[in-house]
């Protein structure tokens, strides 16, 4: 069987609406790959977000929190194939060959300034390949619907539905 | 105010619905027919076999949800009720694809337009792809009684400002415009269609078709994915699905069917995918060639309040550029509008930082105008191909030099409507443009744009096509009754028997083509 990957495939990402946080528990006991793609989110979503997330402190922390964990639901939600893609590409981020590949540099993206992560994403967005460019769109669909999906997100837009049901599920 | 959920309480009047997720043992099931889905195709069959008195079971992929569920938050809904959580691209992600997965299919998520086919596609399909006794007169009585079904009429109420301001765009320039006509009874104009009505008002299949067959002796079984069937001869003489988890992963449990006749409901997609699994006949390779109507969207940026999340998602339509050019000519477009609410728009915008949180700030301020272009009526626009994988499918669409001339003249004319409707600014959503001050600036800057695939946000919520109708083999799979080429007993039944695109929101040329068809079947099966 021939996996799809990010390389050959060219990741989904994607997880455009996805966000299901259906089932949505915080939760802080999750798996080792879990905590490292955490990690490597908590970088990407100050930069995709900016403006965005809370000026103060702890609460930019608790949406960035909260925004991790509808990440970790909404991959749960994709396709095999996609979140098959998506680690690859995750994987790649974490290692040094794979950050060079991707970036330029072995410089782990912990370590960066935030310009250097914006001048790696824009290299991706308006890149020929279009595999690099399907890198930038998936996690910008993938953050972007995350954060999006939380009410407790919706403040700034002035958005909130309707009150009129007294009883439904979920 | 508590909403009484028919669903609920017809299933505790005794209806016969089985969610194979909770299944512990390998089943058989047999009826006279058995329906693969239950979106706007396999719901209006279900109704008419199982009124004639026929045993009918409905085979669904999706879960039952019903209006109790429907919480109007897209966190819930795109998971819960949409094909691959909303996230379903093309191949080679092109194009973003919106399709339901749930009992009633996408009519439990669609946004209630109801269109008739539009004569022109009606006739090219009788000019080119040999289908017959199809035209607009012999469908009548069908879309007639369809409409009376499901209560279609047209919308009322004053349209929201999303709509209104396409209506006010078009009264400007003199442009064809058309109240948009719904499927919706007492509907409270909320706006959250998309994602399940949480009130019963719109007329789906998950309230109107399901509940009468259901009613009729019908058996339901969801969360059941059909992966097969099996056929020998000229005949079908069975089917197996897979039992799926609650989060519809596959469990190692099958289900089996065999039944007299089999109806093939599962949607563009799915419908030519189990045709391909089951390695049944396509001499003429005519499997799996899929129209999308893919769409381009602009946002337009106004002083008021336009808030276009709240109130009917569509009630204004424009045709003026759909058919200037003739059915064969130049590929047209059809302009809507698509409701705003923050997972779509977020997601469906562009760029990131602080001009993105700029962007989302001006949320109730924002239009956004859609244009679907018609696909399938000539080479610069030969649609897709659904293809198999080791597991599932994909899905291959390539955007061709004609139809990135298409995307253009449609971001010109979202740009011109939504700029005299009074819009302050506007941005087509092609990644790296920042919105345009003026009718002229948009003007010069669209008409330089290097639009192409990834960068310009192409999305479709109107999959059709993959297992086409008509008389001519070489053509078609299925003759222009749905039934098959090949097998006696096996019958098509939902958008996929399209031999092009629509140039309309499909649900109601799928309940009056169905409708006809499925009373000429039950006639045939209860004649024997």
């Amino acid at each position: 069987m021939k996996r799809r990957t990010f390389l050959t495939g060219a990741f989904a990402g994607t997880a455009a609406l996805a966000l299901g946080v259906n089932l949505y528990v915080p939760t802080s006991s999750t798996a080792a790959d879990d905590i490292h793609h955490r990690v490597l989110f908590s970088v990407f979503i100050p930069i995709f977000l900016d403006g965005s997330l809370p000026e103060v402190a702890n609460h930019r922390e608790m949406a960035i929190n909260r925004t991790l964990d509808a990440i970790s639901q909404s991959i749960t939600h994709l396709p095999q194939a996609q979140q098959d893609e998506l680690m690859e590409l995750l994987d790649l981020l974490e290692g040094r060959f794979g950050l060079l590949l991707l970036s330029g540099s072995m410089t782990p993206l912990l370590g960066r300034e935030p310009q250097q992560l914006i001048d790696m994403l824009e290299f991706w967005r308006y890149n020929f390949l279009d595999m690099l460019k399907t890198a930038y769109s998936g996690l910008r669909e993938l953050i972007m619907a995350s954060y999006y999906a939380c009410p407790e997100h919706w403040g700034n837009l002035r958005y909130a539905k309707p009150t009129f049901l007294v009883s439904n599920a979920n | 105010m508590a909403i009484i959920d028919p669903i609920i309480t017809g299933l505790s009047s005794g209806w016969h619905h089985i969610d194979a997720s909770t299944l512990e043992k390998d089943r058989h099931f047999e009826a006279d027919v058995v329906i693969v889905g239950t979106g706007a195709g396999g719901g209006t069959a279900a109704e008419i076999l199982s009124q004639a008195g026929l045993k009918v079971i409905m085979i669904e992929g999706g879960a039952l949800k019903s209006s109790t569920h429907f919480d109007m938050e897209e966190r819930h809904a795109y998971p819960n009720l949409y094909q691959q959580a909303a996230a379903l691209k093309t191949a080679d992600k092109g194009i973003g694809i919106f399709q339901g997965r749930t009992v009633g299919g996408s009519t439990t998520v669609n946004w209630t337009t109801s269109i008739r086919t539009p004569e022109p596609t009606l006739d090219f399909w009788q000019q080119s792809k040999s289908v017959k006794g199809l035209s607009a007169t012999e469908l009548q009585p069908w879309f007639e009684k369809m409409e009376q079904r499901l209560n279609i009429e047209q919308w009322q109420y004053e349209a929201n400002r999303n709509n209104g301001a396409l209506r006010d765009g078009c009264e400007k320039l003199g442009w064809e415009y058309t109240v948009i006509k719904r499927n919706v009874k007492g509907c409270w104009n909320t706006g959250y269609c998309g994602m399940g009505c949480p009130v019963n008002a719109k007329q789906s299949m998950l309230v109107t078709t399901i509940p009468s067959a259901l009613e009729h002796g019908a058996t339901l079984i969801s969360r059941a994915k059909v992966v097969k069937l099996e056929h020998k001869g000229d005949k079908v003489v069975g089917l197996t699905a897979q039992a799926m988890t609650e989060g519809f992963k596959p469990t190692a449990l099958t289900i089996t069917f065999s039944a007299k006749h089999y109806i093939l409901s599962a949607g563009a997609i799915h419908t030519p995918t189990i045709l391909m699994r089951s390695n049944t006949p396509d001499p003429h390779k005519q499997l799996g060639k899929t129209f999308l109507h893919p769409s381009l969207l602009s946002g337009g940026m106004f002083a008021e309040q336009i808030n276009g999340h709240s109130g009917a998602p569509q009630s204004i339509y424009s045709d003026e550029f759909v058919w200037q050019d003739g059915a064969a000519g130049e590929l047209g477009y059809k302009l809507e509008v698509a409701p705003v609410h923050p997972v779509l728009i977020a997601s469906k915008t562009i760029g990131y930082g602080v001009s993105h949180a700029q962007l989302m700030a001006n949320f109730n301020q924002m239009q956004v105008t859609i244009a679907l272009i018609r696909d399938g009526f000539n080479e610069q626009s030969p649609g897709g191909q659904v293809r198999l994988t080791d597991n599932s499918f994909a899905l291959d669409y390539p955007l061709t030099d004609g139809f990135w001339s298409a995307a253009r003249r449609a971001f010109l004319s979202m740009a011109e409507l939504q700029f005299a409707a009074g819009a302050k600014k506007v941005l087509p959503m092609h990644d790296g443009l920042s919105f345009f001050e003026s009718w002229n600036d948009a003007k010069q800057s669209i008409n330089q744009l290097d639009l192409g695939l990834i960068k310009t946000i192409v999305a479709s919520a109107h999959v059709m096509g993959g297992c086409p109708m008509g008389e001519d083999k070489t053509q078609a799979m299925v003759d222009s009754y749905g039934n098959s080429h090949y097998f006696e007993n096996l019958s098509v039944m939902d958008g996929s028997v399209f031999p092009t695109s629509l140039g309309a929101n499909p649900q109601l040329t799928i309940y009056g083509i169905v409708a006809r068809n499925a009373t000429a079947l039950a006639q045939k099966l209860t004649a024997k």
